[in-house]
């Protein structure tokens, strides 16, 4: 029981002291705006059978910004059995885009706070004079960041799942999606430990929290980028010898590796998995490295943290 | 617990702990019985890291042994949830008020929102703390730091508190304030304490015993009585006008009498107390005029020096051995 309570003490003071910043709940709503599109895309489809115009209006999303022209013709055909695959789907998209850039900026603001206050105002004296081992207490600082996470992303996700089964039909849908709930668990589980124990790891190695703060962004940003330009000019190479038409290139023909440089990319590391999560990639072999890089940051990170706060003990 | 285990709070026996070639602590065997305890000892001469092994916040290299009821060091945690410790650093969780750090330390030793907020409340009063409780930590003095920490190491009504110097900081009236606090635990609510500080005038005030490390052996172990009392009985006199008359009849009665012309201070080796009545009927034989008559004490800050320059004290006070010292 109390093994259980500690973490959650040092996880609730730190709640509070968190949410104690005005621009910090500003921003949790903010974070929640972005709900509005897949909440329209769940109207859009629930509606379609009988709304012509909605029917368009979810087919063309369908096969523009989501990219899945399979889909768009599915819906056409078949609406009851697209009706899983839209949903998470359009649940994947509200994680993938707008939460996981609400994420990197919570993180960043937030995490690297967490640790290196403690560390500079000596507070880890305080905590450890208790019965509390450097597990718990990294736990209860990681569960501060969990909490921020699951109130912009799994909370709204999971209203919109409320949202699609109060708009459908009727309740019988909830046998046809009864594990999406679960897939937004496991989805949010991917978001949250590897990003959290990296951004932990972070503060717990200086006692200047704007040096945590920098080195968090610029893991973002220099992976996005390197994955960007590498896969960008290994494209061109590969369709050199296509001679496409003038205008767009049809990238879609290139037979061409995407995942060759996905693992330098934390954020696209991350959609690889979530995308296996919600079964909308069905390539598990691919997916695997992904994984196991996740893993490994999370099982590094942890490291990392529990050695700098016994090290700062043994002083 | 038996009344055996209850006199000792903490035993010891052999514990070595190494910083890489630096050896902080070398064989250390301990017994500190209950009661306020002062641990002394120069800069670096391993005090802070007895008391971070005691909680089990370092790993020693070898040595076992038992901190209240508990065999140390493999129920660390346990012994840390029955000890208050308070850190000489100057440690607080930033961006907390002070009750609420009060709080967060009771709600980690188990107790409940309630009981916690209450008990918080009561020892912010017990310390002295009033509206400025409701203040943000970093707005405290030193002294309202060391007060806090005071509070949070109290909180959970522990038996035994470790107290890394806990008057540092604080102004003569705090620092009064604190020992009587410190005093006021021990007597009137049996808890138990262990003093680490520099300054020799708080143990004199408020230790029973003291421990004496120096380069991470214990020199010194013993009661702060016994340690006072000289080797040989002792007695220091001072007189109206010339006392060598008197002097003449204590040498001719084979005492060792030692005269200091600048405070007209006599000082009786061989004499005891109980047989200070002769000293009486040899002033009045002389016609010497006795202004104080009182025996003489050891000086900690002396026996305190004489240790760390490595001189030998008389027994029992002296650690024998492996560097064990029980009183």
């Amino acid at each position: 029981m109390a093994t259980l309570l500690r973490p959650w003490v040092v996880a609730r003071s730190g709640i509070s002291l968190v949410l104690r910043r005005r621009w910090l709940r500003t921003m949790l709503m903010l974070a929640w705006l972005p709900i509005v599109f897949p909440a329209f895309g769940l109207f859009a489809f629930e509606y379609s059978s009988t709304e012509p115009d909605l029917q368009r209006v979810i087919v063309r999303m369908a096969a523009g910004p989501l990219n899945q022209p399979e889909l768009a013709s599915q819906i056409i055909d078949d609406h009851d059995a697209a009706r899983h695959q839209v949903w998470s789907t359009l649940i994947l998209a509200f994680f993938r885009y707008p939460q996981l850039f609400a994420m990197v900026i919570l993180i960043g603001l937030i995490a690297p706070m967490l640790i290196s206050y403690d560390l500079r105002t000596k507070a880890y004296l305080m905590y450890f004079s208790r019965p509390l081992s450097p597990s718990q207490y990294i736990l209860g600082k990681s569960a501060v960041i969990w909490f921020l996470l699951s109130m912009i992303a799994t909370l709204p996700a999971f209203l919109l799942y409320l949202l699609g089964v109060l708009l459908s039909p009727d309740f019988s849908v909830v046998t046809q999606t009864w594990d999406i709930p679960l897939r937004i668990l496991a989805a949010s589980a991917v978001l949250m430990i590897p990003t959290t124990s990296l951004a932990v790891a972070y503060s717990s190695l200086t006692v200047e929290s704007r040096y945590a703060t920098f080195a968090w962004f610029t893991t973002w940003a220099m992976g996005f980028v390197a994955y960007q330009v590498l896969t960008s000019a290994s494209a061109v190479m590969a369709s050199g010898s296509m001679r496409p038409p003038r205008g767009r290139r049809g990238w879609e023909n290139i037979n061409f590796d995407f995942d060759r440089w996905r693992l330098l990319s934390p954020y696209h590391t991350l959609g690889k998995v979530q995308s296996w999560v919600f079964g909308l990639d069905t390539s598990a072999a691919s997916v695997f490295p992904a994984m196991l890089v996740l893993v490994a940051v999370t099982a590094i990170s942890f490291w990392v943290v529990r050695r700098r706060i016994i090290a700062r003990l043994s002083v | 617990m038996t009344k055996e285990r209850l006199s000792t709070i903490v035993e010891i026996e052999s514990v070595s702990k190494r910083y890489g070639a630096i050896d902080a602590l070398r064989n250390v065997s301990l017994r500190i019985p209950s009661g306020v305890t002062g641990l002394l000892g120069p800069n670096g001469s391993g005090k802070s890291t007895l008391i971070k092994s005691l909680l089990g916040l370092l790993r020693v290299q070898s040595g076992q042994g038992r901190v209240l009821d508990y065999r140390w060091p493999l129920d660390a945690r346990l012994i840390r949830d029955h000890i208050g410790y308070l850190p000489e650093d100057d440690c607080y969780v930033a961006g907390l008020l002070g009750i609420e750090s009060v709080t967060l330390m009771a709600r980690l030793s188990g107790l409940s929102g309630r009981e916690g907020l209450r008990r918080s409340h009561e020892m912010m009063d017990y310390c002295g703390f009033g509206e400025e409780r409701y203040r943000e930590v970093e707005s405290y003095s030193t002294g309202m730091r060391q007060k806090l920490k005071f509070a949070q190491a109290l909180v959970h009504d522990p038996p035994l508190l470790i107290l890394d110097e806990p008057t540092t900081g604080l102004d003569p009236d705090q620092r009064l304030a604190m020992l009587h606090r410190i005093r006021h635990l021990a007597t009137e609510h049996g808890k138990s304490v262990i003093l680490s500080t520099h300054i020799l005038p708080d143990v004199q005030t408020v230790c029973d015993h003291v421990v004496i490390l120096v380069d991470g052996t214990v020199r010194v172990t013993d009661t702060l009585e016994s340690l006072s009392r000289p080797i040989e009985p002792t007695m220091h006199l001072k007189t109206v006008g010339d006392p060598s008359e008197l002097i003449r009849l204590i040498q001719e009665a084979g005492h060792v009498v030692r005269h200091d012309a600048e405070t007209n201070a006599l000082r009786f080796e061989g004499v005891d107390p109980e047989h200070a009545g002769v000293l009486w009927q040899m002033a009045a034989s002389s016609n010497t005029a006795i202004r104080s008559f009182e025996p003489a004490v050891n000086s900690l800050e002396q026996i305190f020096m004489d240790v760390a320059a490595g001189k030998t004290l008389a027994p029992p006070s002296i650690a024998q051995g492996d560097s064990r010292a029980d009183s």
